[in-house]
């Protein structure tokens, strides 16, 4: 009896641990069932915008654990907007590109637009399901030729440790923002918010001033319709945000000066807040997908570490919005050799789980449901659904934004006042 | 303490293990480490090899771009012509040539754009590849190339080798500076570079340029530089970061960091000299170079060796340790047998002793009561003969034991054995009148090869014991049978002896094998005996490959049967055939009357049988009448209705007077050997009845008729022999010359063997008829004496027949004689019978 109990229990020993391990991988196995023959030699491009793409590349390895054969590359061509066309339409053509919303009806990009696969063609069973519908940019045709694999928001970086040195709270309102930002003048720091304003891309200015237009177009169809029409009367939506902004840098809050030494919107600006000095950095989520890795490139910081947080700007009582818009996507180049693995790579990056594992590891907002967030994004995962406001469902345009944008940084350097500005919506130029 | 000891042995030895394990694993660390450096040092020079040639590579390119432009810095050229110059003299499809003002940033391609065949117009302006021309150095001077970038007229990621060229204004005629970018794709580019990839299965190449941008990447190279790629998955600290950044791009080296897959790699990174900036890198797991995983295999089989002798020591030690025990257990069992066997030796030997000593002192005082000295004399030669035989005994048990017993094989006659067998035996038969047969069945083989002595042995105590243990007037038959033997040039002796003795108890026959057994019955106390002889007998028949089985019953009997493969002698049959003869055979034993008939048959007689004395009588008588006497009759001794003897009588009387009759028996005859004789029989046949021997008898009846036999007692045949008798002992020579006097034969003495053979040398020829020599002399031994008399020059001499005459009984002391030149052996305490007979045998032998 008792050999046999042993025997019974030996055995057990053994093959416990092989079931688990074989459950553990069926597990895996479950999650991306590949569809073609796994021993497939090709190559696979990638190219985008981003000068680095590690989060990509790391779905890169991954997927070569199903196809280890499949070479897969990321590249970013020069002058990548105006060049992807010619690209495209090259010797080595580019499997999967970076493409934008405003790339569509752009004539300028016709031919872009020509190389996009239709890519909620059931045949090739993306789970289109897991992203947000707000960020999926269905055509009028009813067709997605691009699919988002992060969502943009805009806000600041708040040195959480220096408001905990100085004694001060964060602030959640616009009268906590201007009484922090008073209390910071007051001890000395020359410019308590900052950002970047050398140029109107990415500049501070359109990170204070968008949320807050795009708030005033959110319930109000006709100054939306005129808005994207550019027509002038639609300017005001930009004035609340206008003046707001006006009043921070009146007050000598945000000091441009001090925000002209920043001489890039990423790099250079992750690395000034990372000198310790700047209590809040205005930036969109793109910039903050960079800290990550630079927090060991700065002396500063890796001499004194701090914490800190993305939250949205409050340039209202009722506190910042929750922008949620479209970073990237990702299009398939119909005319690509290794079509089929191309669409198969899209089929296992297009999940709730890699899309959230990219957006983790590039520190970005993931587009799928669950809106999971980084650590550092903390502050958006309170902010209530009525501030979250999606520029896609709502309906705005690219040049709508631009003519914000433009707006919000010429009045922001001083070339124009807030009501020139409102007045010559439509025709703002950079 | 023993405990204490082990355990500090075993820790010894697990200290030791663990040092030599220890010490391996450092060896081999040490070893492998070395190895790695090695690889290591392998692996840059490798890249620095590749990079003389993508030097020469690229300085080949360079040139091509460096003609294109002296050429237009010759001629007073404009851009387009200088253009349409390019594109007339460019012949390969996979490149192109941009031609770029260098205020405008734009200019003419040697290619026309995509989709229209004849503008080849191309701007640079949008990108930050031309910003600034410094760094193009003067023509023919170095090499000129770009970064990787995107062509503007294609969307290809290439290349180019630049130049500065000077062009001609098309309107103001005035010169114009402008670049001459020679285009090579990358892919153009990788495709021709083919890395050597033999060595490491992961290694990969990458040149990039000062920006660290790559201009070729294989697979494991990330990001868009290869700083970038370095920042984004290693953590070195600023200082260190920059210091690795500008020994990668200054000079030859190799360094370790973290892959995309977080493994350490190992790059070797090698500065393409004749360009501004570039190098060569390349990259491989550390564990590629540092597979040298046969060191861990090689520490894991010594250490499981170890483990593993170890453990064997400590098994071997515990089980050396038991064994020992068991061998002191052993020891002190052997030592308590010694005290046994000493307290019985000590009973059995002085009880004879007892009886000679007893005796002698009685008769001493008794020497005029001529009645009690011969009584005595015979009890003493008992006691002594007692003696003797457990003496043999004793020496041969501890032979067994001692494992010295060993064969001595030579060629023997069966006849002889059993002839022998039943002459021993007689007397103890006819002293307790025992009812006793002799079967011999198909005994074709006489001539085997075996050890005689041995054998004898164990026929013997097996026959005595049945003897000894059965009561008067009980029954003792032996049946002896040849059968054929499974083993080639072998047969097969099946040995019967059965008796209607005591038996044995099933207990006792458990351990009747074991020295100084004898079964305990009230009946035997006065049987005298050893209590070895089935012990020796037992050894012997298993030195000799036999098997020896037993039966018996309490109070009904025993039964022993030895079977023994025995080889057959080479010496050749003598062809016996006696042709025409008739012979009547007559016993009360049907079995034996069956196989006395078949060999006589086979001997060419023609054979008649008779179960009595009166139907012998009667078909004697028949024959007679009709005039066909039977030529030879042979009568058994003892018959139920008439006897042997009683039956001859009757023969002479009432038929017959000259017909010849051999008496047979198994018994000693010698009782009624005068009555026979006076009866009128012709001789005297042993049973059991071999062909050889019934050839023998019949022949020599056939041949003398009736000559009459002679007595055993007469020795005439002997007297007036002179005998050389080589003994050191006084005693010994009294005994054997007292002897040899009384059957008239005179004997001289050499009191050891030197003198021996002096004498020898010195004799006339024929004054000895032989030598008995003794073994043990000083001076010189008996062996050697023999040996130098073998090798005298005297014939006569050297062919003298000897005779040893020893203690050294054993039967490799016969074989070492035998091989020593002599020509038999008596073993003393010498028997005058046996002596008799070997002086005749000699005497035949010598006729």
């Amino acid at each position: 009896m008792k050999k046999l109990l042993c025997t019974i229990l030996a055995a057990l020993l053994a093959v416990v641990p092989m079931a688990c391990v074989s459950l553990a991988r069926a597990d895996s196995a479950g999650a991306f069932q590949p569809k073609l023959d796994r021993d497939t030699e090709c190559e696979i491009t990638v190219v985008g915008s981003y000068s680095n793409f590690e989060a990509l590349e790391a779905e890169f390895e991954r997927f070569n654990e199903f196809y280890p054969n499949v070479e897969l590359t990321y590249l970013k061509p020069d002058d990548y907007n105006n060049l992807l066309g010619t690209v495209l339409e090259g010797k080595d053509t580019p499997n999967i590109f970076f493409s934008y919303p405003w790339m569509c009806g752009n004539d300028k990009y016709s031919t872009v637009a020509e190389h996009m696969e239709e890519l909620s063609d059931p045949g090739l069973e993306l789970n289109l399901d897991c992203i947000r519908p707000s960020l999926l940019n269905y055509e009028d045709d009813g067709k997605l030729r691009m699919v988002p694999v992060f969502a943009r928001n805009y806000g600041m970086l708040v040195n959480n440790s220096l408001f905990e040195k100085e004694g001060l709270q964060v602030p959640t309102t616009w009268d906590e923002l201007l009484a922090v930002c008073e209390a910071f003048r007051s001890k000395g720091y020359a410019s308590p918010m900052m950002g970047y304003s050398k140029d109107a891309s990415g500049c501070l200015m359109n990170i204070l001033v968008y949320p807050e237009a795009v708030a005033a177009l959110a319930g109000n169809a006709e100054m939306l319709q005129a808005a994207n029409n550019m027509d002038a009367s639609a300017g005001e939506c930009m004035r609340h945000g206008l003046e707001a902004m006006t009043e921070l840098i009146g007050k000598g809050y945000i000091n441009l000066e001090k925000c002209g030494e920043i001489s890039d919107n990423y790099t250079q600006l992750i690395l000034r807040f990372f000198e310790g000095d700047v209590p809040m950095m205005a930036c969109t989520g793109d910039t903050v997908s960079g800290t990550g890795k630079r927090e060991s490139q700065s002396e500063a910081f890796s001499k004194s570490p701090f914490s800190y947080s993305f939250m949205p700007i409050p340039m209202s009582e009722a506190g910042g919005y929750f922008v949620d818009s479209v970073s990237i996507e990702f299009s398939v180049n119909k005319t690509c050799e290794n079509l089929d693995m191309t669409n198969e790579f899209m089929r296992f990056l297009i999940t709730r789980e890699e899309l959230n594992r990219m957006a983790s590891v590039k520190r970005l907002v993931t587009p799928t449901q669950d809106l999971s967030f980084d650590a550092v994004y903390e502050p958006f995962a309170a902010v209530p659904a009525e501030r979250i406001l999606s520029p896609e469902v709502i309906g705005i345009t690219d040049p709508l934004a631009t003519q914000v944008r433009n707006a919000a940084y010429r009045v922001g350097i001083g070339e124009l006042t807030v009501d020139e500005a409102i007045s010559q919506y439509g025709s703002i130029e950079k | 303490m023993s405990r204490l000891k082990t355990s500090w042995i075993v820790m010894a030895n697990a200290a030791l293990m663990a040092a030599i394990v220890i010490f391996v694993a450092l060896y081999s660390s040490h070893e492998r480490k070395e190895n790695y450096q090695h690889q290591v040092e392998h692996f840059v020079n490798t890249t620095i090899a590749m990079e003389q040639v993508t030097g020469n590579y690229l300085e080949g390119e360079q040139g091509i771009c460096d003609n294109w432009a002296m050429y237009i810095n010759s001629r007073d050229m404009t851009l387009e012509e200088a253009a349409e110059y390019v594109r007339a003299t460019h012949a390969r499809s996979d490149t192109s040539a941009h031609l770029i003002d260098m205020e405008t940033l734009e200019g003419y391609s040697t290619k026309a754009k995509l989709n229209a065949t004849d503008d080849y117009r191309v701007s640079y302006r949008r990108m930050e590849l031309l910003g600034d021309g410094a760094w193009i150095a003067d023509l023919g001077t170095a090499i000129n190339i770009t970064r990787t970038y995107t062509n503007p007229l294609n969307g290809e990621q290439s290349l180019a080798f630049c130049n500065r060229i000077t062009v001609r204004d098309a309107e103001t005629g005035e010169k114009r500076q402008a670049y001459l970018l020679r285009i090579v794709p990358t892919s153009n580019l990788a495709e021709k570079w083919v890395f050597p990839q033999e060595e490491y299965e992961n290694e990969d190449f990458s040149i990039i340029d000062m920006e660290s941008n790559y201009v070729i990447r294989e697979r494991s190279f990330k990001n868009a530089s290869f700083f970038e790629y370095y920042k984004s998955y290693n953590q070195p600290g600023i200082a260190a970061q920059t210091q690795l950044f500008e020994e990668i791009l200054s000079r030859p080296g190799s360094f370790t960091m973290k892959d995309s897959k977080g493994r350490e790699c190992i790059v070797a990174h090698a500065p393409i000299t004749s360009t501004k900036g570039w190098v060569l890198l390349s990259s491989a797991p550390v564990q590629d170079l540092n597979a040298v995983t046969e060191n861990w295999i090689l520490i894991g089989v010594i250490a499981f060796g170890l483990l593993l002798l170890l453990v064997t020591d400590f098994l071997y030690m515990h089980a050396f340790n038991k064994k020992l025990q068991v061998m002191a257990r052993e020891a002190e069992a052997a030592n308590r047998a010694k005290t046994d066997f000493l307290s019985t030796m000590s009973h059995d030997i002085r009880t004879p002793m007892n009886a000679i000593i007893g005796l002698t002192t009685i008769t001493e005082k008794k020497l005029d009561d001529r009645e009690t000295v011969g009584e005595n004399l015979r009890k003493i030669s008992l006691a002594s003969n007692h003696l003797l035989t457990l003496i043999n005994d004793i020496l041969d048990i501890s032979k067994v034991e001692s494992g010295k017993l060993t064969l001595s094989p030579l060629t023997f006659s069966i006849v002889e054995t059993v002839q022998n067998l039943t002459n021993l035996s007689q007397p103890m038969i006819k002293e307790k009148n025992i009812d006793f047969s002799f079967r011999i069945n198909r005994m074709k083989e006489e001539y085997l090869y075996a050890d005689q002595l041995r054998l004898n042995q164990i026929y013997i105590n097996i026959l005595s014991n049945a003897i000894k243990y059965t009561q008067p007037g009980g029954s003792v038959s032996v049946d002896l049978r040849e059968e054929e033997s499974e083993k080639a040039g072998c047969v097969t002796l099946i040995y019967r002896v059965s008796d209607t003795g005591i038996g044995m108890t099933p207990e006792f026959m458990e351990k009747m094998y074991q020295p100084f057994s004898r079964q305990t019955d009230s009946r035997i106390n006065s049987i005298q005996g050893t209590g070895l002889g089935l012990a020796i007998t037992r050894q012997m028949v298993d030195l000799m490959n036999g098997t020896i089985e037993c039966q018996s019953e309490v109070e009904k009997g025993t039964t022993f049967t030895i079977t023994l493969d025995l080889p057959v002698a080479d010496k050749p049959q003598e062809e016996m055939r006696i042709e025409n003869v008739d012979v009547l055979i007559a016993d009360d034993d049907p079995i034996l009357l069956e196989t006395a008939k078949d060999t006589l048959e086979s001997l060419g007689i023609r054979a008649d049988t008779a179960g009595t004395g009166m139907e012998a009588v009667e078909k004697i008588r028949q024959r007679h009448e009709a005039g066909n006497d039977y030529q030879v009759v042979i009568l058994d001794w003892k018959m139920p209705d008439m006897d042997g003897v009683a039956t001859i009588r009757k023969i002479r009387t009432e038929i017959d007077a000259q017909i010849p009759i051999l008496l047979t028996s198994a018994y000693d005859w010698s009782d009624i050997e005068d009555a026979a004789k006076d009866a009128g029989t012709n001789g005297f046949i042993a049973k059991p009845l071999f062909r050889s021997r019934l050839y023998e008898k019949i022949n020599e009846l056939l041949g003398v008729e009736t000559r009459p036999l002679e007595s055993e007692d007469d020795y005439s045949d002997l007297a007036g022999m002179n005998i050389l008798i080589a003994e050191d002992n006084d005693i010994n020579w009294e005994i054997i010359s007292t002897m040899l006097g009384m059957l008239g034969i005179t004997s001289e003495r050499a009191e050891n063997g030197k003198i021996c053979v002096e004498k020898m040398a010195e004799a006339a020829e024929g004054c000895y008829e032989l030598i008995f020599m003794d073994i043990q002399m000083p001076e010189m031994n008996g062996l050697d004496a023999t040996r130098n008399i073998r090798k005298l020059e005297n014939k006569w001499a050297a062919s003298i027949p000897i005779i040893a005459m020893t203690a050294d009984a054993f039967s490799e002391n016969v074989a070492e004689c035998l091989k020593a030149g002599m020509n038999g052996h008596i073993a003393k305490p010498v028997d005058l019978k046996l002596v008799i007979k070997e002086i005749r045998r000699i005497k035949e032998e010598r006729k």
